[in-house]
Protein backbone atom coordinates (compact mmCIF):
# COMPACT_ATOMS: atom_id res chain seq x y z
CA UNK A 1 0.00 0.00 0.00
CA UNK A 2 1.08 3.17 -0.52
CA UNK A 3 0.33 5.78 2.25
CA UNK A 4 0.39 9.56 1.75
CA UNK A 5 -0.08 11.52 4.44
CA UNK A 6 -2.38 14.45 3.90
CA UNK A 7 -1.93 17.96 4.45
CA UNK A 8 -2.26 18.99 8.22
CA UNK A 9 -4.33 21.92 8.03
CA UNK A 10 -3.29 25.08 9.89
CA UNK A 11 -5.78 24.63 12.38
CA UNK A 12 -6.36 21.46 13.06
CA UNK A 13 -5.39 20.54 16.70
CA UNK A 14 -2.16 18.71 16.83
CA UNK A 15 -3.93 15.39 17.89
CA UNK A 16 -6.86 16.01 15.65
CA UNK A 17 -7.63 12.37 13.25
CA UNK A 18 -5.48 12.55 10.22
CA UNK A 19 -6.76 10.47 7.69
CA UNK A 20 -3.94 8.67 5.66
CA UNK A 21 -5.16 8.01 1.66
CA UNK A 22 -3.90 4.70 0.64
CA UNK A 23 -3.96 3.98 -3.32
CA UNK A 24 -4.53 0.85 -3.11
CA UNK A 25 -2.97 -2.50 -5.01
CA UNK A 26 -5.11 -5.02 -4.93
CA UNK A 27 -6.37 -8.03 -6.74
CA UNK A 28 -9.70 -7.63 -6.73
CA UNK A 29 -9.84 -5.81 -9.74
CA UNK A 30 -13.35 -6.81 -11.67
CA UNK A 31 -13.95 -9.24 -8.38
CA UNK A 32 -17.69 -9.65 -6.73
CA UNK A 33 -17.08 -10.28 -2.81
CA UNK A 34 -19.29 -10.80 0.11
CA UNK A 35 -19.75 -8.41 2.57
CA UNK A 36 -20.86 -8.41 6.02
CA UNK A 37 -22.44 -5.26 7.25
CA UNK A 38 -22.15 -4.21 11.00
CA UNK A 39 -25.38 -3.31 12.71
CA UNK A 40 -26.32 0.22 13.78
CA UNK A 41 -24.09 1.63 10.83
CA UNK A 42 -24.96 4.11 8.36
CA UNK A 43 -23.92 0.82 6.04
CA UNK A 44 -26.64 -0.92 7.79
CA UNK A 45 -29.32 1.71 7.60
CA UNK A 46 -28.67 1.67 4.13
CA UNK A 47 -28.58 -1.88 2.90
CA UNK A 48 -31.34 -2.86 5.58
CA UNK A 49 -29.60 -6.05 5.45
CA UNK A 50 -26.12 -8.00 6.82
CA UNK A 51 -24.78 -9.57 4.03
CA UNK A 52 -24.92 -7.84 0.63
CA UNK A 53 -22.62 -8.25 -2.70
CA UNK A 54 -20.46 -5.80 -4.10
CA UNK A 55 -17.96 -5.37 -7.22
CA UNK A 56 -14.73 -4.36 -6.59
CA UNK A 57 -12.16 -1.78 -8.92
CA UNK A 58 -9.73 -1.57 -6.36
CA UNK A 59 -6.89 0.07 -8.26
CA UNK A 60 -8.63 2.71 -9.15
CA UNK A 61 -9.54 5.61 -6.35
CA UNK A 62 -8.33 7.47 -3.48
CA UNK A 63 -9.73 5.54 -0.70
CA UNK A 64 -9.82 6.76 2.86
CA UNK A 65 -7.88 4.70 5.17
CA UNK A 66 -7.44 4.50 8.57
CA UNK A 67 -4.44 4.06 11.11
CA UNK A 68 -4.65 2.58 13.90
CA UNK A 69 -3.80 5.49 16.48
CA UNK A 70 -6.69 7.51 15.67
CA UNK A 71 -9.83 7.55 17.51
CA UNK A 72 -11.31 4.42 17.15
CA UNK A 73 -14.24 6.26 18.42
CA UNK A 74 -14.15 7.95 15.37
CA UNK A 75 -13.26 5.41 12.60
CA UNK A 76 -15.80 2.68 12.54
CA UNK A 77 -15.35 -0.54 10.45
CA UNK A 78 -18.49 -0.94 9.24
CA UNK A 79 -18.33 -3.64 6.31
CA UNK A 80 -15.82 -6.80 6.16
CA UNK A 81 -15.55 -9.33 3.34
CA UNK A 82 -15.44 -12.83 4.98
CA UNK A 83 -12.05 -13.03 5.73
CA UNK A 84 -12.60 -10.14 7.76
CA UNK A 85 -10.58 -7.43 5.42
CA UNK A 86 -11.65 -3.98 5.66
CA UNK A 87 -14.75 -2.92 3.26
CA UNK A 88 -16.74 0.30 4.25
CA UNK A 89 -15.62 2.64 6.81
CA UNK A 90 -17.63 5.66 8.34
CA UNK A 91 -16.89 8.39 10.75
CA UNK A 92 -18.71 8.39 13.70
CA UNK A 93 -20.23 12.04 14.93
CA UNK A 94 -20.91 12.79 11.43
CA UNK A 95 -24.35 13.24 10.04
CA UNK A 96 -23.22 10.69 6.93
CA UNK A 97 -19.83 9.94 6.33
CA UNK A 98 -18.90 6.52 4.47
CA UNK A 99 -16.21 5.14 2.34
CA UNK A 100 -16.10 1.72 0.25
CA UNK A 101 -13.59 -0.04 -1.13
CA UNK A 102 -15.94 -1.41 -3.92
CA UNK A 103 -17.91 0.58 -6.58
CA UNK A 104 -21.84 0.89 -5.49
CA UNK A 105 -22.38 2.58 -8.60
CA UNK A 106 -21.52 -0.49 -10.67
CA UNK A 107 -24.65 -1.69 -9.80
CA UNK A 108 -27.29 0.85 -9.86
CA UNK A 109 -29.69 0.93 -12.59
CA UNK A 110 -32.76 3.05 -13.35
CA UNK A 111 -35.36 1.51 -10.78
CA UNK A 112 -33.10 -0.40 -8.93
CA UNK A 113 -30.86 2.33 -7.03
CA UNK A 114 -27.87 1.27 -5.06
CA UNK A 115 -29.39 1.63 -1.45
CA UNK A 116 -25.96 3.07 -0.25
CA UNK A 117 -26.65 6.09 -2.94
CA UNK A 118 -30.25 6.32 -1.96
CA UNK A 119 -29.15 6.73 1.84
CA UNK A 120 -26.35 9.33 0.68
CA UNK A 121 -28.61 11.19 -1.15
CA UNK A 122 -30.96 11.30 2.07
CA UNK A 123 -28.99 12.51 4.02
CA UNK A 124 -28.12 15.11 1.56
CA UNK A 125 -31.87 16.12 1.73
CA UNK A 126 -32.06 16.14 5.01
CA UNK A 127 -28.51 18.35 5.37
CA UNK A 128 -30.11 20.88 2.70
CA UNK A 129 -33.26 21.05 4.62
CA UNK A 130 -31.62 21.90 8.62
CA UNK A 131 -29.38 24.26 6.51
CA UNK A 132 -32.19 26.01 4.81
CA UNK A 133 -34.60 25.92 8.06
CA UNK A 134 -30.88 27.76 10.45
CA UNK A 135 -31.43 30.56 7.13
CA UNK A 136 -27.80 29.75 5.94
CA UNK A 137 -27.08 31.59 3.13
CA UNK A 138 -26.45 28.85 0.51
CA UNK B 1 -42.51 20.05 -6.24
CA UNK B 2 -39.19 18.57 -6.91
CA UNK B 3 -36.67 19.26 -4.52
CA UNK B 4 -33.10 20.13 -5.99
CA UNK B 5 -30.27 18.38 -4.78
CA UNK B 6 -26.75 19.83 -5.81
CA UNK B 7 -23.93 17.00 -5.48
CA UNK B 8 -20.34 18.01 -5.84
CA UNK B 9 -17.75 15.12 -6.73
CA UNK B 10 -14.07 15.10 -5.92
CA UNK B 11 -12.72 14.02 -9.27
CA UNK B 12 -11.45 14.83 -12.84
CA UNK B 13 -14.35 13.77 -15.11
CA UNK B 14 -12.61 11.88 -17.91
CA UNK B 15 -15.87 10.43 -19.87
CA UNK B 16 -13.88 7.70 -21.17
CA UNK B 17 -13.75 6.23 -17.38
CA UNK B 18 -17.15 4.00 -16.78
CA UNK B 19 -16.69 4.71 -13.25
CA UNK B 20 -17.23 8.07 -13.71
CA UNK B 21 -20.26 7.71 -16.28
CA UNK B 22 -21.92 5.18 -13.69
CA UNK B 23 -21.32 7.90 -10.98
CA UNK B 24 -23.32 10.15 -12.42
CA UNK B 25 -26.19 7.96 -13.25
CA UNK B 26 -26.25 6.30 -9.77
CA UNK B 27 -26.92 9.65 -8.43
CA UNK B 28 -30.10 10.30 -10.58
CA UNK B 29 -31.24 6.46 -10.36
CA UNK B 30 -31.19 7.60 -7.04
CA UNK B 31 -32.34 10.41 -7.28
CA UNK B 32 -35.25 9.48 -9.17
CA UNK B 33 -36.28 6.55 -6.73
CA UNK B 34 -36.74 9.35 -4.23
CA UNK B 35 -38.63 11.77 -6.40
CA UNK B 36 -36.07 14.36 -6.05
CA UNK B 37 -33.49 16.06 -8.66
CA UNK B 38 -30.10 15.94 -8.54
CA UNK B 39 -27.80 18.22 -10.09
CA UNK B 40 -24.30 16.98 -10.35
CA UNK B 41 -21.24 18.98 -10.56
CA UNK B 42 -17.83 17.18 -11.25
CA UNK B 43 -15.17 19.53 -9.02
CA UNK B 44 -11.31 19.61 -10.57
CA UNK B 45 -9.03 18.73 -7.81
CA UNK B 46 -6.69 21.03 -9.01
CA UNK B 47 -9.14 23.87 -8.11
CA UNK B 48 -9.00 22.65 -4.24
CA UNK B 49 -5.11 22.75 -4.25
CA UNK B 50 -4.77 25.64 -2.65
CA UNK B 51 -6.76 28.70 -1.17
CA UNK B 52 -10.05 28.79 0.11
CA UNK B 53 -12.35 26.05 -0.69
CA UNK B 54 -15.28 26.53 1.63
CA UNK B 55 -16.67 28.89 -0.56
CA UNK B 56 -17.28 26.52 -3.58
CA UNK B 57 -17.78 23.43 -1.36
CA UNK B 58 -20.71 24.95 0.43
CA UNK B 59 -22.86 25.36 -2.62
CA UNK B 60 -23.13 21.32 -2.71
CA UNK B 61 -25.08 19.94 -0.77
CA UNK B 62 -23.43 16.83 -0.75
CA UNK B 63 -19.67 15.80 -1.52
CA UNK B 64 -18.24 12.51 -3.73
CA UNK B 65 -15.00 11.65 -4.05
CA UNK B 66 -14.36 9.96 -7.19
CA UNK B 67 -12.99 6.75 -7.97
CA UNK B 68 -10.48 7.66 -10.63
CA UNK B 69 -6.68 8.22 -10.05
CA UNK B 70 -4.15 9.15 -10.78
CA UNK B 71 -5.75 12.95 -9.78
CA UNK B 72 -4.11 15.91 -11.26
CA UNK B 73 -3.80 17.39 -7.22
CA UNK B 74 -3.85 14.48 -4.33
CA UNK B 75 -3.72 17.41 -2.09
CA UNK B 76 -7.26 19.03 -3.69
CA UNK B 77 -8.53 15.63 -3.19
CA UNK B 78 -7.46 15.34 0.52
CA UNK B 79 -8.58 18.90 1.11
CA UNK B 80 -11.83 18.32 -0.10
CA UNK B 81 -12.23 14.93 2.07
CA UNK B 82 -11.24 16.52 4.87
CA UNK B 83 -13.69 19.91 4.52
CA UNK B 84 -16.38 17.29 4.41
CA UNK B 85 -14.70 15.57 7.10
CA UNK B 86 -14.56 18.70 9.60
CA UNK B 87 -17.20 20.41 8.69
CA UNK B 88 -19.83 17.78 8.34
CA UNK B 89 -20.74 17.73 4.90
CA UNK B 90 -22.81 14.61 3.58
CA UNK B 91 -19.91 12.25 2.07
CA UNK B 92 -19.46 8.89 0.45
CA UNK B 93 -16.05 7.92 -1.01
CA UNK B 94 -15.76 4.82 -3.21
Amino acid sequence: MLGIRDAEHEETAPDAPTLFISKLVCSLVGKIQTIKIVPGSHAYQAYGQEEVTEQFFCNYGLNPAFRNKIGKEQLKITGVDLDGEVRIVELSDHRFYVATLFLPQIFSRPGSPHPLIVAYLKAALAFQTSRRDSGIKM
Amino acid sequence: MNQLLQVGVIGDYDPKLRFHISTNEALLNAAETLSVSVDTSWIPTESLASGLIGKTLKQFDALWCAPGSPYKSIDGALRGIQFAREQGWPFIGT
